[in-house]
């Protein structure tokens, strides 16, 4: 093997990495659409966790973008039945704007919540509309970190559609999922001419050459690392960042500095 | 690990969807950044321009080369454009070609018995793999037409297939699938414990997909040793031993 990296060398040679603690921006949690996943549930996410080196993960329970109330309520137990390991984005559905307004009212009654969930093209309705204003409003505010779904060529949630809602709300930070999957020119300079905006690699980290791409346009103090765990293996994706051409700095900002530094509000609230 | 890439190729595609690997020699590097050590190799114009004039351009391409292994792409044989039957298996053996693909998608044919059943009748009985995507309902009329076939599923899994494979596998004991794409957490541990390791087959999937994915997904995997070695290449090999061209 010629990549020299020690961190490539190690996560081959034990699975994890000790000096790089991987922080899983975009989890789920629980079974979905019937789909089989065999770790749905907390001890099994713990444990592909443990074995990959990820130290934390950041989840919108799949029954939240069905039912928030009832699924925002499930991940909400599960942060406080594992302080430290998972955190949450409450996800909020705009065909119910009321119940976006409810959601909205309740964020700060859990602990461990860092922002919010947009899942426009499973919603079917845009990231644009009004419906999420009031998450937005919030959001803002409060200086939040919001995770959208994106993908490209979508007309919920393409990269363009989320450069303009993330123009309107400069104090959100937004970790664009799945990095526009496929629209990559258009998603790589949304994330480039925008200071809040991050491209998030759950399902983009598989695509060869993507995340070299993106460290020479973008630069890796940008991007976050992803999984959709309990969809997608860890390893799978920490695959792609070791084994792709770039520096150890990068792999080291991708994997968790970047998550680190965008997470210390929220831990240091936690703390106090 | 002794990695054997079951599903990896080079060439220069029309939309490329990330890296890109045009030569033989630009493959060759990124198994070598990887660790990879031999490779089961297509070429994209197989599937993007014509067999015909594909098949020979990936020979032309990794002459000489000990760790390239050629493939080749199929045609119904009724058009005549891969000659007859016997000229076809006979140009295989005389060019060393270890497997085939289908792409019955982008080649406009029906990937079953009554198009293609003097060749797969053959394909079968020489053992020689054959490689197709993940449609299921093709693969699993395929392999009701032919039992013996050795043919193997590239690119399953991003959205969890396990539903549609594991009933074939449990009923054809020659079905194989790679790992290219088989992101399921915790889904290499949970099929090795049911159905053992000689079913999987490792695949980098490049020059579409990163070459280091589906690598560190095995290497970190939670099964024994022993099965790491054979899904890394030891199932290969025992395929490629057992073909009888």
């Amino acid at each position: 093997m010629t990549n020299d990296s020690p961190i490539a060398g190690e996560f081959m040679e034990t699975g994890q990495y000790r000096n790089c603690p991987v922080i899983d921006m975009h989890g789920h949690y629980g079974p979905f659409r019937g789909i089989y996943l065999p770790k749905p549930w907390a001890d099994g996410m713990l444990e592909m966790m443990d074995r990959s080196g990820v130290c934390c993960i950041i989840c919108s329970s799949h029954s939240s973008l069905v039912d928030p109330e009832r699924g925002n309520r499930e991940m909400a137990q599960v942060v406080a039945d594992h302080p430290g390991r998972f955190y949450a984005y409450r996800t909020v559905n705009p065909n119910y704007p009321e119940q976006v307004k409810d959601e909205v009212a309740r964020f700060s009654e859990d602990e461990g919540f860092v922002g919010f969930k947009f899942h426009p093209s499973g919603h079917s309705y845009p990231i644009t509309g009004d419906n999420y204003v009031p998450a937005l409003e919030y959001a803002n505010e409060h200086r939040l970190l919001l995770l959208s779904h994106t993908w490209g060529s979508s007309e919920y949630d393409g990269p363009s559609l989320l450069g303009e809602v993330a123009d309107r709300y400069a104090n959100v930070t937004f970790l664009m999922g799945h990095s526009g999957y496929g629209e990559w020119e258009a998603a790589l300079a949304v994330a480039r001419e925008r200071a809040n905006v991050y491209l998030e690699l759950t399902a983009a980290s598989r695509v060869s050459g993507i995340i070299t791409r993106m460290v020479r346009e973008v630069g890796s103090e940008k991007i976050v690392f992803g999984t959709d765990l309990p969809w997608f293996d860890p390893h799978f994706g920490i695959g792609s960042v070791c084994f792709s051409r770039i520096a150890d700095e990068d792999r080291h900002n991708i994997l968790h500095r970047n998550a680190e530094r965008l997470l210390a509000p929220f831990r240091a609230r936690q703390e106090g | 690990m002794n990695w054997f890439d079951c599903n990896c190729g080079f060439g220069v595609p029309a939309k490329p969807s990330g890296g890109v690997l045009p030569r033989a020699a630009d493959l060759l590097d990124e198994m070598d950044f990887c660790g990879v050590h031999e490779g089961l190799v297509h070429h994209t114009a197989m599937q993007e321009e014509s067999p015909q004039t594909a098949n020979q351009l990936l020979l032309e391409e990794i002459r000489g080369e000990p760790r390239l292994h050629a493939t080749w792409a199929i045609l119904p044989p009724q058009t005549g454009e891969l000659g007859t039957v016997d000229d076809f298996l006979a140009a295989m053996r005389k060019h060393a070609v270890r497997a085939l693909w289908a792409h019955p998608e982008e080649h406009r044919y029906l990937l079953n018995a009554i198009t293609f059943g003097s060749l797969l009748e053959e394909v079968a009985a020489h053992r020689i793999p054959l490689f197709v995507g993940p449609q299921w309902e093709m693969v699993t009329a395929l392999l009701a037409d032919f039992l013996d076939l050795t043919l193997v599923v590239a690119g399953h899994g991003s959205w969890g297939d396990d539903r549609f494979f594991r009933p074939l596998v449990e009923r054809y004991p020659r079905l194989h699938l790679d790992t290219s794409n088989y992101q399921l957490a915790g889904g290499l541990a949970d099929f090795v414990r049911k159905y053992g390791p000689d079913r999987l087959l490792y695949a980098s999937g490049a020059p579409d997909l990163q070459m280091g994915a589906a690598l560190l997904a095995l290497a970190g995997s939670d099964i024994p040793s022993e099965a790491k070695e054979a899904i890394a290449g030891g199932n290969l090999r025992r395929l490629l031993e057992e073909e009888r061209l």
